[in-house]
């Protein structure tokens, strides 16, 4: 399982979302609210497929948080 | 295991080959968040763009390129140090966006304000209600506004009584 940690303060929660939907059907994706952090567990197949996926989704996660700003 | 970039200060920038990454470490007070989320936005394309807050102080940046070209310290080192750029960029062009906010405001509201025009030429609903529509738009003495049929139609036989209708004095009736 790869576990991607993003602030709240750098991402919306609404962008987390839905980044975390455009990637469900490319791996399992679980996400936790902390105080601070967005948390985004991501499991798949292989640990490169969990790496790829997380790193997508943090892109995508930012791109949706600077486009709705 | 990371390791540093020989041009910069270990506690700035780290590289790290594992997860073909660098990390590097914006200081918080002289970068704003608008700035660093925008120099992010322009690497997405071609990195995986990262951002953390590890400390009110400090901003963390993880850059790792989507595609391989080269030695991969190269790669990264060349890819922080673009990043760097953009960033103060995107800093300096925040610094003007707010400078010029109040200019750029009035200037849109007088050229809005402009179009909309004088308020005093717009009727009230009052105005337009008492409006009496029914009265002739403008006299027309030349019959510049008549149609065709109505100026050089056939005219429909007078009737008894009526005298015949009169020529022009060059004998022109109009066109045929």
């Amino acid at each position: 399982m790869r576990t991607l940690r993003l602030h709240r303060e750098l991402y919306r929660g609404e962008a987390i979302d839905a980044a975390a939907k455009i990637y469900a059907s490319y791996a399992q994706i679980a996400l936790v609210e902390e105080p601070a952090y967005w948390v985004v567990n991501v499991t798949a197949s292989s640990p490169a497929r969990e790496l790829r996926v997380a790193r997508e989704l943090a892109n995508q996660a930012l791109g949706l948080t600077v486009r709705d700003r | 295991m990371t390791e540093a970039v020989p041009s910069l200060p270990p506690e700035i920038a780290a590289i790290d080959l594992a997860d073909t990454s660098i990390a590097l470490s914006i200081d918080a007070t002289t970068y704003g968040l608008e700035a660093l989320q925008a120099a992010g936005y322009t690497f997405l394309d071609r990195a995986y763009v990262i951002l953390d807050r590890p400390s009110p102080e400090r901003y963390r940046v993880t850059l790792a390129p989507k595609k391989s070209e080269g030695e991969l310290r190269a790669q990264l080192t060349r890819l922080a140090g673009e990043f760097a750029n953009e960033l103060l960029a995107a800093a300096y062009r925040q610094r003007l966006q707010h400078e010029n906010r109040a200019l750029i405001e009035s200037v849109t509201m007088r050229t809005v304000a402009g179009a909309m025009g004088p308020a005093e030429a717009a009727p009230s609903l009052e105005e337009l209600e008492a409006f009496d529509f029914s009265a002739e738009a403008f006299e027309d003495p030349l019959g510049i506004a008549m149609s065709w049929e109505e100026k050089y139609g056939k005219k429909s036989p007078p009737s008894a009584g009526e005298p015949p209708p009169s020529t022009s004095s060059d004998g022109e009736e109009g066109p045929r």
